[in-house]
């Protein structure tokens, strides 16, 4: 049956702004506001006027504080990812032969697998989350899946305000006799920043200073570590 | 401009809505569903509506606070109707009889004397036609629902509404 959007449903208007149609009626009137400015506008003035009332009718109750910092977290990632070349130049640079880091895509499916998940998956991206919500007053980067990533592997580096400079990864564990090594490269140089030896959800402290421009890396290392990376990055992102 | 700066993808802008209207956002879930968690999870949900909205957005059709909140509730209700137990999926009357709940305002989100103009709106409604935008808006009840849970005829119900959604318009839109 068509619609016949010609109408002005003038009447339903404020039930539409309560959302208090049947299907129906909330089908006809969406539908006539696609095309029709002066309801648009009436409508607009319904809405105002109850959301003035909602605000005020609104319970006390204090957010979490660190509600905010998981929403602009949760989508911090998305802005490297239309910012294509932040990192991905600057890690091939560094490697000794250049990396297909497709880092657009790959970081689209970082993205998704991060924070876009639901169920299952939803809640171990919310206890990645939280792992970096408590860095309200610092900046965390991306870092963005490399080629040769383990599925679902994911990181961020957290520069505080004060203190030292980490990442937070999640991980699957390494394979025996070897360990995630983070490096800060400045230039071209790669300087060894940290070990771990463990799997799942775990931080590595920098021990090297991190500088605007930089690029932080994590590689596949002997267990002991590298003097040198010894393999290509799985997780990269630029300062 | 914030809208604008969301749609382009910085993601700080959205922690700059958040600042301006996060507070309001949350004290309407928390009022809406059961409990801190869900309105801290719809919350989430919500931001991450307007993340991708943000595109569509048009000033001249609405505040962005409207819109902000307008998205706020919407998840809300969409919680109680897929993810909210089945006690939790219904308000009941009573809960969602008062539009606004005397005492349970946070008095840092509007000034004052704008509260003011808004309580006396509300308040000078007849209570009839407050109990039924109260019913729609926080219970999230249609018009059908509302007229068999208050064994109230459907066309009186539809004239609550409109009459009293025209009188807060007339008191507390200026623009007029």
């Amino acid at each position: 049956m068509s619609i016949d959007r010609t109408r002005h449903p003038l009447e339903d208007l404020p039930a539409y702004a309560l959302g208090a149609l049947e299907e129906a009626e909330r089908a006809f009137v969406e539908a006539h506001l696609e095309t029709c400015d002066e309801c648009a506008r009436e409508l607009a003035q319904f809405e105002q006027a109850l959301y003035e009332a909602a605000a005020v009718g609104a319970a006390r109750a204090d957010p979490p504080r660190d509600l905010r910092a998981r929403i602009v977290l949760r989508h911090r990632g998305t802005r490297a990812r239309r910012e294509s070349d932040w990192g991905g130049a600057r890690a091939r640079a560094w490697l000794a032969r250049p990396v297909p880091l497709a880092l657009p895509l790959a970081l689209a499916v970082f993205l998704v697998v991060s924070f876009v998940a639901v169920g299952t998956a939803r809640r171990e991206a919310d206890a990645y989350a939280r792992a970096l919500a408590g860095v309200a007053d610092g900046r965390v980067v991306a870092l963005a899946a490399q080629k040769d990533a383990p599925p679902d592997a994911r990181g961020a580096l957290v520069i505080p305000r004060s203190g030292d400079p980490y990442v937070v990864l999640e991980l699957s564990s390494p394979p025996t006799g070897k360990a995630w090594e983070a490096w800060v490269i400045k230039g071209q140089h790669p300087t060894a920043a940290g070990v771990s030896g463990s799997g799942g959800l775990f931080t590595i402290v920098l021990s090297a200073p991190v500088g605007a421009g930089d690029v932080v890396a994590v590689t596949l290392e002997p267990a002991a570590g590298s003097r040198a990376p010894t393999s290509d990055p799985i997780l990269a992102g630029g300062t | 401009m914030l809208v604008e700066r969301i749609a382009g993808g910085d993601a700080e802008a959205l922690g700059d809505l958040y600042d301006r209207y996060g507070r309001v956002a949350f004290g309407m879930l928390y009022r809406m569903l059961p409990g801190p968690e869900a309105a801290e999870e719809v919350a989430q949900d919500a931001f991450h509506a307007v993340w991708r909205r943000a595109s569509s957005y048009r000033p001249e059709r609405g505040a962005v606070r409207t819109w902000l909140l307008a998205i706020c509730r919407n998840a809300a209700i969409d919680w109680r109707r897929t993810r909210g137990k089945r006690s939790e999926r219904e308000v009941s009357i009573d809960t969602a009889a008062d539009l606004i709940a005397d005492g349970r305002v946070d008095e840092r989100v509007v000034d004052a004397l704008r509260e003011e103009r808004v309580r006396k709106a509300v308040s000078e409604l007849p209570a009839e036609q407050r109990d039924v935008l109260s019913l729609a808006f926080w219970g999230g009840y249609s018009q059908t629902e509302i007229a068999a849970r208050t064994n109230t005829p459907l066309g009186t119900v539809k004239s609550r509404v409109r009459l009293g959604m025209t009188k807060l318009r007339e008191r507390l839109v200026d623009e007029r």
